[in-house]
Protein backbone atom coordinates (compact mmCIF):
# COMPACT_ATOMS: atom_id res chain seq x y z
CA UNK A 1 0.00 0.00 0.00
CA UNK A 2 1.85 3.19 -1.23
CA UNK A 3 1.98 5.77 1.93
CA UNK A 4 3.10 9.48 2.06
CA UNK A 5 6.56 10.29 3.40
CA UNK A 6 7.25 13.28 4.56
CA UNK A 7 10.65 15.26 3.03
CA UNK A 8 10.22 18.97 4.55
CA UNK A 9 8.65 22.09 3.62
CA UNK A 10 7.84 23.68 0.82
CA UNK A 11 10.08 26.81 1.23
CA UNK A 12 13.05 24.09 1.27
CA UNK A 13 12.29 23.44 -2.40
CA UNK A 14 12.38 26.88 -4.00
CA UNK A 15 11.40 27.03 -7.53
CA UNK A 16 13.87 25.49 -10.45
CA UNK A 17 15.45 24.31 -7.68
CA UNK A 18 16.34 20.28 -6.97
CA UNK A 19 17.84 18.47 -4.10
CA UNK A 20 18.68 15.12 -2.81
CA UNK A 21 16.26 13.67 0.08
CA UNK A 22 16.74 10.35 1.98
CA UNK A 23 13.46 8.32 2.37
CA UNK A 24 12.12 4.78 3.17
CA UNK A 25 15.90 3.45 2.37
CA UNK A 26 15.94 5.37 -0.89
CA UNK A 27 17.52 8.45 -2.14
CA UNK A 28 15.51 10.29 -4.52
CA UNK A 29 15.90 13.44 -6.21
CA UNK A 30 13.14 16.18 -5.64
CA UNK A 31 12.32 18.76 -8.19
CA UNK A 32 10.52 22.02 -8.40
CA UNK A 33 9.48 23.17 -11.65
CA UNK A 34 7.62 26.42 -12.04
CA UNK A 35 6.02 25.24 -8.67
CA UNK A 36 5.24 21.80 -9.60
CA UNK A 37 6.91 18.86 -7.69
CA UNK A 38 8.38 15.60 -9.05
CA UNK A 39 10.84 13.10 -7.41
CA UNK A 40 13.08 10.55 -9.58
CA UNK A 41 15.44 8.03 -8.36
CA UNK A 42 19.08 9.30 -7.34
CA UNK A 43 20.80 6.38 -9.44
CA UNK A 44 21.48 6.43 -13.02
CA UNK A 45 20.76 3.16 -14.82
CA UNK A 46 24.07 3.43 -17.16
CA UNK A 47 26.67 3.28 -14.48
CA UNK A 48 25.14 3.64 -11.45
CA UNK A 49 25.84 7.16 -10.90
CA UNK A 50 24.52 9.82 -8.89
CA UNK A 51 21.76 11.29 -11.63
CA UNK A 52 20.44 13.76 -9.49
CA UNK A 53 22.97 15.31 -8.15
CA UNK A 54 23.27 16.74 -11.51
CA UNK A 55 22.42 20.09 -12.67
CA UNK A 56 19.09 20.61 -14.47
CA UNK A 57 18.39 22.58 -17.74
CA UNK A 58 16.67 22.06 -21.03
CA UNK A 59 18.18 20.43 -23.83
CA UNK A 60 18.35 20.48 -27.62
CA UNK A 61 16.38 18.29 -30.04
CA UNK A 62 15.82 17.95 -33.77
CA UNK A 63 13.25 15.99 -36.29
CA UNK A 64 10.59 16.69 -38.69
CA UNK A 65 8.45 17.72 -35.59
CA UNK A 66 11.40 20.80 -35.73
CA UNK A 67 11.52 21.14 -39.36
CA UNK A 68 14.83 19.80 -38.95
CA UNK A 69 16.12 22.72 -37.05
CA UNK A 70 18.09 22.76 -33.55
CA UNK A 71 15.19 24.05 -31.17
CA UNK A 72 15.97 24.19 -27.48
CA UNK A 73 13.61 21.95 -25.67
CA UNK A 74 12.41 21.41 -21.96
CA UNK A 75 14.44 23.98 -20.64
CA UNK A 76 14.53 23.52 -16.51
CA UNK A 77 12.93 19.70 -17.26
CA UNK A 78 16.48 17.97 -17.85
CA UNK A 79 18.63 16.44 -15.10
CA UNK A 80 22.03 15.31 -16.27
CA UNK A 81 23.75 13.03 -15.24
CA UNK A 82 27.30 14.08 -13.04
CA UNK A 83 29.17 11.06 -14.25
CA UNK A 84 28.96 10.36 -18.18
CA UNK A 85 25.89 13.43 -18.83
CA UNK A 86 23.15 10.83 -19.76
CA UNK A 87 19.85 12.89 -19.63
CA UNK A 88 16.08 12.88 -17.85
CA UNK A 89 13.18 14.55 -18.70
CA UNK A 90 12.52 14.69 -15.36
CA UNK A 91 8.24 15.05 -15.25
CA UNK A 92 8.12 11.85 -17.05
CA UNK A 93 11.24 10.07 -15.93
CA UNK A 94 12.41 9.34 -19.73
CA UNK A 95 15.81 9.28 -20.55
CA UNK A 96 15.95 11.19 -23.47
CA UNK A 97 18.94 9.14 -24.96
CA UNK A 98 17.51 6.00 -24.85
CA UNK A 99 13.93 6.38 -24.76
CA UNK A 100 12.68 2.86 -23.75
CA UNK A 101 14.40 3.67 -20.21
CA UNK A 102 11.93 4.89 -17.89
CA UNK A 103 13.06 5.68 -14.56
CA UNK A 104 10.41 5.28 -11.87
CA UNK A 105 8.65 8.96 -11.21
CA UNK A 106 7.73 9.15 -7.59
CA UNK A 107 4.51 11.22 -7.22
CA UNK A 108 4.56 14.35 -4.80
CA UNK A 109 2.18 15.87 -2.43
CA UNK A 110 1.85 18.99 -0.84
CA UNK A 111 -0.62 19.10 2.42
CA UNK A 112 0.01 21.93 4.98
CA UNK A 113 2.93 23.34 3.62
CA UNK A 114 4.90 20.06 3.67
CA UNK A 115 5.87 18.02 0.67
CA UNK A 116 5.58 14.31 0.89
CA UNK A 117 6.61 12.06 -1.66
CA UNK A 118 4.39 8.77 -1.87
CA UNK A 119 6.53 5.09 -1.82
CA UNK B 1 24.04 -29.95 5.87
CA UNK B 2 27.60 -30.43 5.65
CA UNK B 3 29.95 -27.78 8.41
CA UNK B 4 33.16 -28.98 7.49
CA UNK B 5 34.64 -26.36 4.69
CA UNK B 6 37.95 -25.73 3.39
CA UNK B 7 38.63 -22.10 3.49
CA UNK B 8 39.13 -22.72 -0.66
CA UNK B 9 35.46 -23.48 -0.71
CA UNK B 10 34.50 -20.71 1.54
CA UNK B 11 36.02 -18.36 -0.48
CA UNK B 12 34.00 -19.65 -3.43
CA UNK B 13 31.18 -19.37 -1.95
CA UNK B 14 31.31 -16.05 -0.47
CA UNK B 15 30.54 -13.45 -3.57
CA UNK B 16 33.66 -12.04 -4.72
CA UNK B 17 33.58 -7.85 -4.57
CA UNK B 18 35.71 -5.34 -6.13
CA UNK B 19 37.52 -4.51 -2.81
CA UNK B 20 38.19 -8.45 -3.05
CA UNK B 21 40.54 -7.06 -6.02
CA UNK B 22 43.81 -6.01 -6.50
CA UNK B 23 42.22 -3.08 -8.96
CA UNK B 24 45.27 -1.51 -11.58
CA UNK B 25 43.82 1.58 -13.08
CA UNK B 26 45.65 1.47 -16.08
CA UNK B 27 45.22 5.36 -17.02
CA UNK B 28 43.90 8.37 -14.88
CA UNK B 29 44.58 11.91 -15.68
CA UNK B 30 46.21 15.00 -13.71
CA UNK B 31 46.02 18.45 -14.78
CA UNK B 32 49.11 20.22 -15.20
CA UNK B 33 49.23 23.86 -13.93
CA UNK B 34 51.55 25.87 -16.56
CA UNK B 35 52.18 28.15 -13.85
CA UNK B 36 54.53 25.00 -12.22
CA UNK B 37 55.99 23.88 -15.17
CA UNK B 38 57.31 27.00 -15.59
CA UNK B 39 59.52 26.36 -12.40
CA UNK B 40 60.93 23.29 -14.16
CA UNK B 41 61.41 25.03 -17.42
CA UNK B 42 64.22 25.87 -19.65
CA UNK B 43 64.94 29.60 -20.08
CA UNK B 44 62.94 31.19 -21.94
CA UNK B 45 60.09 28.55 -21.91
CA UNK B 46 59.46 29.42 -18.26
CA UNK B 47 59.02 33.27 -19.30
CA UNK B 48 56.35 31.84 -22.15
CA UNK B 49 54.88 29.45 -19.52
CA UNK B 50 54.28 32.08 -16.72
CA UNK B 51 52.44 34.16 -19.44
CA UNK B 52 50.13 31.26 -20.18
CA UNK B 53 49.22 30.65 -16.62
CA UNK B 54 47.85 34.10 -17.25
CA UNK B 55 45.11 33.14 -19.61
CA UNK B 56 41.88 30.82 -18.72
CA UNK B 57 41.94 27.52 -19.38
CA UNK B 58 38.98 25.14 -20.52
CA UNK B 59 38.73 21.83 -20.73
CA UNK B 60 41.83 20.21 -22.19
CA UNK B 61 42.00 23.35 -23.97
CA UNK B 62 45.12 26.01 -22.75
CA UNK B 63 46.27 28.27 -25.98
CA UNK B 64 49.92 27.59 -26.67
CA UNK B 65 50.07 24.22 -24.59
CA UNK B 66 46.88 22.19 -26.26
CA UNK B 67 46.08 23.28 -29.46
CA UNK B 68 42.82 21.82 -30.20
CA UNK B 69 40.98 23.89 -32.06
CA UNK B 70 37.73 23.73 -29.92
CA UNK B 71 34.84 24.39 -32.75
CA UNK B 72 31.89 23.55 -30.32
CA UNK B 73 29.04 25.41 -29.53
CA UNK B 74 28.69 25.45 -25.85
CA UNK B 75 24.76 25.10 -24.39
CA UNK B 76 24.01 25.46 -20.91
CA UNK B 77 23.13 22.01 -19.21
CA UNK B 78 26.11 18.90 -19.12
CA UNK B 79 27.85 17.34 -16.88
CA UNK B 80 28.49 19.53 -13.48
CA UNK B 81 31.41 17.26 -12.20
CA UNK B 82 34.46 18.46 -11.69
CA UNK B 83 36.73 17.04 -14.57
CA UNK B 84 40.68 17.52 -13.59
CA UNK B 85 42.64 16.68 -10.25
CA UNK B 86 45.15 19.04 -9.15
CA UNK B 87 46.86 17.36 -6.37
CA UNK B 88 47.91 13.98 -5.14
CA UNK B 89 45.50 13.68 -1.85
CA UNK B 90 42.45 14.46 -3.91
CA UNK B 91 43.30 11.69 -6.71
CA UNK B 92 44.20 9.22 -4.32
CA UNK B 93 40.82 10.20 -2.34
CA UNK B 94 38.80 9.70 -5.62
CA UNK B 95 40.79 6.62 -6.14
CA UNK B 96 39.72 5.02 -2.66
CA UNK B 97 36.16 5.91 -3.55
CA UNK B 98 36.71 3.87 -6.87
CA UNK B 99 38.39 0.89 -5.13
CA UNK B 100 41.91 1.49 -7.13
CA UNK B 101 44.88 0.09 -5.75
CA UNK B 102 47.29 1.47 -7.87
CA UNK B 103 47.24 3.82 -10.98
CA UNK B 104 49.19 4.95 -13.76
CA UNK B 105 49.06 9.08 -14.43
CA UNK B 106 49.13 10.68 -17.77
CA UNK B 107 48.70 14.31 -17.95
CA UNK B 108 45.54 16.42 -19.33
CA UNK B 109 46.86 19.06 -21.41
CA UNK B 110 50.19 16.88 -22.74
CA UNK B 111 47.43 14.91 -24.26
CA UNK B 112 48.01 17.36 -27.23
CA UNK B 113 52.28 17.34 -27.21
CA UNK B 114 52.45 16.06 -30.80
CA UNK B 115 50.50 19.89 -32.12
CA UNK B 116 53.02 21.91 -29.81
CA UNK B 117 54.99 23.59 -32.94
CA UNK B 118 58.02 24.19 -31.72
CA UNK B 119 60.15 21.40 -31.22
CA UNK B 120 62.37 22.75 -27.88
CA UNK B 121 58.95 23.91 -26.51
CA UNK B 122 57.48 20.43 -26.86
CA UNK B 123 60.56 18.79 -25.29
CA UNK B 124 60.67 21.27 -22.03
CA UNK B 125 56.98 20.86 -21.71
CA UNK B 126 57.68 16.96 -21.74
CA UNK B 127 60.85 17.56 -19.67
CA UNK B 128 59.84 20.16 -16.93
CA UNK B 129 56.36 17.76 -16.68
CA UNK B 130 58.31 14.70 -16.05
CA UNK B 131 60.22 16.23 -13.09
CA UNK B 132 57.07 18.55 -11.48
CA UNK B 133 55.12 14.90 -11.59
CA UNK B 134 57.67 12.86 -9.74
CA UNK B 135 58.52 15.33 -7.23
CA UNK B 136 54.49 16.41 -6.33
CA UNK B 137 52.34 13.43 -7.29
CA UNK B 138 54.43 10.14 -7.82
CA UNK B 139 56.97 10.56 -4.57
CA UNK B 140 53.97 11.74 -2.40
CA UNK B 141 52.00 8.36 -3.13
CA UNK B 142 53.61 5.44 -4.04
CA UNK B 143 50.33 3.72 -5.45
CA UNK B 144 50.73 7.03 -8.31
CA UNK B 145 52.69 5.44 -11.19
CA UNK B 146 54.23 8.16 -13.67
CA UNK B 147 54.21 7.56 -17.63
CA UNK B 148 56.71 9.26 -18.66
CA UNK B 149 55.64 11.88 -21.43
CA UNK B 150 58.45 12.54 -24.17
CA UNK B 151 57.48 14.94 -27.87
CA UNK B 152 57.51 13.16 -30.90
CA UNK B 153 59.13 16.32 -32.02
CA UNK B 154 62.20 15.82 -30.39
CA UNK B 155 62.78 12.15 -30.00
CA UNK B 156 66.69 12.43 -28.97
CA UNK B 157 65.66 14.55 -25.96
CA UNK B 158 62.88 11.94 -25.29
CA UNK B 159 65.02 8.94 -25.27
CA UNK B 160 67.27 11.12 -23.04
CA UNK B 161 64.92 11.87 -20.15
CA UNK B 162 63.98 8.02 -20.47
CA UNK B 163 67.25 7.64 -19.64
CA UNK B 164 67.45 9.93 -17.05
CA UNK B 165 64.36 8.68 -15.23
CA UNK B 166 65.28 5.12 -15.86
CA UNK B 167 65.81 3.19 -12.72
CA UNK B 168 63.03 4.83 -10.78
CA UNK B 169 60.50 2.40 -10.06
CA UNK B 170 57.94 5.49 -10.46
CA UNK B 171 57.71 5.36 -13.58
CA UNK B 172 56.24 2.39 -15.22
CA UNK B 173 55.64 3.71 -18.70
CA UNK B 174 56.87 6.25 -21.72
CA UNK B 175 53.56 7.68 -23.18
CA UNK B 176 53.69 8.70 -26.64
CA UNK B 177 51.12 10.88 -27.76
CA UNK B 178 49.41 10.31 -30.84
CA UNK B 179 46.47 13.10 -31.31
CA UNK B 180 48.14 15.61 -34.46
CA UNK B 181 50.73 13.26 -34.71
CA UNK B 182 53.11 14.52 -38.28
CA UNK B 183 54.81 11.34 -38.04
CA UNK B 184 53.25 7.83 -37.34
CA UNK B 185 55.19 5.98 -34.58
CA UNK B 186 56.70 3.30 -37.42
CA UNK B 187 59.12 5.80 -38.45
CA UNK B 188 62.73 5.00 -37.57
CA UNK B 189 62.86 8.40 -36.35
CA UNK B 190 62.29 7.60 -32.75
CA UNK B 191 64.10 4.35 -32.66
CA UNK B 192 66.15 6.37 -29.69
CA UNK B 193 62.93 6.11 -28.02
CA UNK B 194 62.00 2.95 -28.25
CA UNK B 195 65.79 1.99 -27.88
CA UNK B 196 65.59 3.27 -24.24
CA UNK B 197 62.32 2.55 -23.37
CA UNK B 198 63.68 -1.22 -23.99
CA UNK B 199 66.77 -0.50 -22.25
CA UNK B 200 64.59 0.69 -19.30
CA UNK B 201 62.32 -2.10 -19.43
CA UNK B 202 59.57 0.38 -19.58
CA UNK B 203 56.80 -0.50 -22.26
CA UNK B 204 55.49 2.09 -24.32
CA UNK B 205 52.23 3.51 -24.42
CA UNK B 206 49.60 5.45 -27.15
CA UNK B 207 47.38 7.50 -26.07
CA UNK B 208 44.97 9.75 -28.26
CA UNK B 209 42.95 12.61 -27.66
CA UNK B 210 39.79 14.08 -29.39
CA UNK B 211 41.38 17.27 -31.23
CA UNK B 212 40.62 18.55 -34.77
CA UNK B 213 43.87 19.43 -36.64
CA UNK B 214 45.02 19.11 -39.93
CA UNK B 215 47.38 15.88 -39.50
CA UNK B 216 46.68 12.35 -39.97
CA UNK B 217 45.21 10.39 -38.85
CA UNK B 218 42.63 13.41 -37.98
CA UNK B 219 41.21 15.49 -40.58
CA UNK B 220 38.46 15.22 -38.68
CA UNK B 221 37.61 18.67 -39.49
CA UNK B 222 34.07 17.63 -41.79
CA UNK B 223 32.70 17.03 -38.88
CA UNK B 224 30.32 19.03 -36.48
CA UNK B 225 29.56 17.55 -33.58
CA UNK B 226 31.77 15.46 -30.52
CA UNK B 227 30.01 12.66 -31.16
CA UNK B 228 31.38 12.37 -34.38
CA UNK B 229 34.79 13.27 -33.58
CA UNK B 230 35.33 11.64 -30.03
CA UNK B 231 34.27 8.67 -31.88
CA UNK B 232 36.70 8.63 -34.48
CA UNK B 233 39.65 10.62 -33.22
CA UNK B 234 40.46 7.87 -30.88
CA UNK B 235 40.44 4.73 -32.43
CA UNK B 236 41.57 6.22 -35.49
CA UNK B 237 44.85 7.20 -33.86
CA UNK B 238 45.39 3.76 -32.63
CA UNK B 239 44.38 2.29 -36.10
CA UNK B 240 46.88 4.24 -37.72
CA UNK B 241 49.86 4.08 -35.69
CA UNK B 242 49.21 0.25 -35.11
CA UNK B 243 49.43 -0.42 -38.87
CA UNK B 244 52.57 2.54 -39.04
CA UNK B 245 54.57 0.39 -36.43
CA UNK B 246 53.00 -3.12 -37.38
CA UNK B 247 54.25 -2.50 -40.92
CA UNK B 248 57.61 -1.05 -40.19
CA UNK B 249 58.61 -4.05 -37.68
CA UNK B 250 58.93 -1.97 -34.50
CA UNK B 251 58.17 -5.41 -31.99
CA UNK B 252 61.17 -6.99 -34.62
CA UNK B 253 63.43 -4.32 -34.61
CA UNK B 254 62.47 -3.50 -30.89
CA UNK B 255 61.71 -7.55 -29.38
CA UNK B 256 61.56 -6.56 -25.76
CA UNK B 257 59.73 -3.77 -26.05
CA UNK B 258 56.20 -4.11 -24.97
CA UNK B 259 53.51 -1.96 -26.74
CA UNK B 260 50.33 -0.86 -25.28
CA UNK B 261 47.21 1.49 -26.84
CA UNK B 262 44.61 3.31 -24.41
CA UNK B 263 41.78 5.21 -24.45
CA UNK B 264 40.08 3.94 -27.34
CA UNK B 265 37.98 1.12 -26.53
CA UNK B 266 38.74 -2.51 -27.81
CA UNK B 267 36.36 -3.07 -30.41
CA UNK B 268 38.68 -1.48 -33.39
CA UNK B 269 41.32 -4.43 -32.51
CA UNK B 270 39.44 -7.43 -33.55
CA UNK B 271 38.43 -5.77 -37.04
CA UNK B 272 42.18 -4.18 -37.19
CA UNK B 273 43.45 -7.98 -36.68
CA UNK B 274 41.10 -9.38 -39.62
CA UNK B 275 41.88 -6.91 -41.53
CA UNK B 276 45.52 -7.40 -41.42
CA UNK B 277 45.59 -10.84 -41.49
CA UNK B 278 43.78 -10.84 -44.65
CA UNK B 279 45.66 -8.44 -46.28
CA UNK B 280 49.25 -10.49 -45.41
CA UNK B 281 48.17 -13.25 -47.23
CA UNK B 282 48.66 -11.33 -50.52
CA UNK B 283 50.93 -8.97 -49.51
CA UNK B 284 53.45 -10.68 -47.35
CA UNK B 285 56.64 -9.91 -49.55
CA UNK B 286 56.17 -6.32 -48.48
CA UNK B 287 56.43 -6.78 -45.10
CA UNK B 288 59.34 -10.14 -45.24
CA UNK B 289 60.53 -8.98 -41.36
CA UNK B 290 57.10 -10.31 -40.19
CA UNK B 291 57.39 -13.93 -39.40
CA UNK B 292 53.70 -14.47 -38.27
CA UNK B 293 50.54 -13.08 -39.13
CA UNK B 294 49.58 -9.83 -38.00
CA UNK B 295 46.94 -11.22 -35.46
CA UNK B 296 49.35 -13.23 -33.48
CA UNK B 297 51.63 -10.06 -33.05
CA UNK B 298 48.41 -7.69 -31.90
CA UNK B 299 48.07 -10.61 -29.64
CA UNK B 300 51.18 -9.46 -27.89
CA UNK B 301 50.08 -5.67 -27.45
CA UNK B 302 47.99 -4.95 -24.34
CA UNK B 303 45.09 -2.59 -24.83
CA UNK B 304 43.14 -0.03 -22.39
CA UNK B 305 39.30 -1.35 -21.69
CA UNK B 306 37.86 2.07 -21.32
CA UNK B 307 35.79 3.22 -22.99
CA UNK B 308 34.71 -0.04 -22.17
CA UNK B 309 31.82 -1.20 -24.99
CA UNK B 310 28.23 -1.07 -23.77
CA UNK B 311 26.47 -3.26 -26.52
CA UNK B 312 22.80 -3.76 -26.04
CA UNK B 313 23.62 -7.50 -24.83
CA UNK B 314 26.16 -7.15 -21.99
CA UNK B 315 27.87 -10.48 -22.91
CA UNK B 316 28.19 -9.28 -25.87
CA UNK B 317 31.83 -7.54 -24.35
CA UNK B 318 32.90 -10.89 -23.06
CA UNK B 319 32.72 -12.38 -26.70
CA UNK B 320 34.53 -9.75 -28.05
CA UNK B 321 37.20 -10.07 -25.68
CA UNK B 322 37.55 -13.53 -26.49
CA UNK B 323 38.44 -12.39 -30.30
CA UNK B 324 42.08 -10.89 -29.15
CA UNK B 325 42.66 -12.44 -25.86
CA UNK B 326 41.40 -9.49 -24.15
CA UNK B 327 41.35 -11.90 -20.76
CA UNK B 328 45.58 -11.72 -21.16
CA UNK B 329 45.73 -8.66 -22.75
CA UNK B 330 42.80 -6.03 -21.44
CA UNK B 331 43.93 -3.38 -18.70
CA UNK B 332 40.91 -1.74 -16.63
CA UNK B 333 41.19 1.59 -17.43
CA UNK B 334 38.93 4.69 -16.18
CA UNK B 335 40.05 7.33 -17.71
CA UNK B 336 39.54 9.43 -13.91
CA UNK B 337 38.52 12.18 -13.99
CA UNK B 338 37.99 12.97 -17.27
CA UNK B 339 34.31 13.28 -19.12
CA UNK B 340 33.77 9.69 -20.66
CA UNK B 341 35.35 7.81 -17.35
CA UNK B 342 34.65 4.22 -16.48
CA UNK B 343 33.44 3.28 -12.93
CA UNK B 344 35.55 -0.30 -11.73
CA UNK B 345 32.14 -1.62 -10.12
CA UNK B 346 30.58 -1.62 -14.47
CA UNK B 347 33.97 -3.42 -15.69
CA UNK B 348 33.52 -5.54 -12.87
CA UNK B 349 30.30 -6.67 -13.13
CA UNK B 350 30.57 -7.77 -16.87
CA UNK B 351 30.17 -11.58 -17.10
CA UNK B 352 33.65 -12.80 -17.15
CA UNK B 353 35.31 -15.24 -15.43
CA UNK B 354 36.35 -15.05 -11.86
CA UNK B 355 40.11 -15.70 -13.42
CA UNK B 356 39.55 -13.20 -16.16
CA UNK B 357 38.32 -10.54 -14.29
CA UNK B 358 41.10 -10.51 -12.08
CA UNK B 359 43.54 -10.29 -14.77
CA UNK B 360 41.62 -7.82 -16.65
CA UNK B 361 41.15 -5.76 -12.98
CA UNK B 362 44.46 -5.56 -12.22
CA UNK B 363 46.78 -8.69 -13.13
CA UNK B 364 47.53 -8.07 -16.62
CA UNK B 365 48.00 -4.62 -15.76
CA UNK B 366 50.79 -5.88 -13.10
CA UNK B 367 52.25 -7.91 -15.81
CA UNK B 368 52.71 -4.80 -18.58
CA UNK B 369 53.22 -2.05 -16.36
CA UNK B 370 55.99 -4.37 -13.89
CA UNK B 371 54.00 -3.14 -10.54
CA UNK B 372 54.53 -5.07 -7.66
CA UNK B 373 50.91 -7.04 -6.49
CA UNK B 374 51.75 -7.35 -3.19
CA UNK B 375 52.32 -3.59 -2.72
Amino acid sequence: MPREHPIGRVEDFPESGHRVVRVANRELGVFNIRGSFHALPNLCPHQRGPLCEGDVSGTLDCGPHTDWKLAWIWEGEVVTCPWHALEFHVPTGRCVAFDHIRLRTYEVRVADGELRVVI
Amino acid sequence: MATDVSPAEAAAARRETLADLFVVDADVHVHEDPAALAEYADPPWDVGLREIAKVEERYLDLPGVSPRAEYRVPFPGGSNRRQIVTSAQELRAGLDDLHVDQAVLFPDHLLSLAMVRDPAFAATLARSYNRWLHEHWLTEDRSLKGALVIAPQAPAAGAADIRRHAGRGEFVCVYLPAAGLKVLYGHELYDPVYAAAADAGLPVVIHSVEAVYPAFPFQLEQFRTSLAVHALAHPLSMVANLVSMLETGVHVRHPELKIGFMEAGTAWVPFLANRLDKEYVERRREVPLLQERPSRTMRRFFYGTQPIEEPERRADVVALFELFDGENQAMFASDWPHHDFDHPQHVFGLPFSREARRKIMGLNAARFFGLDVSA
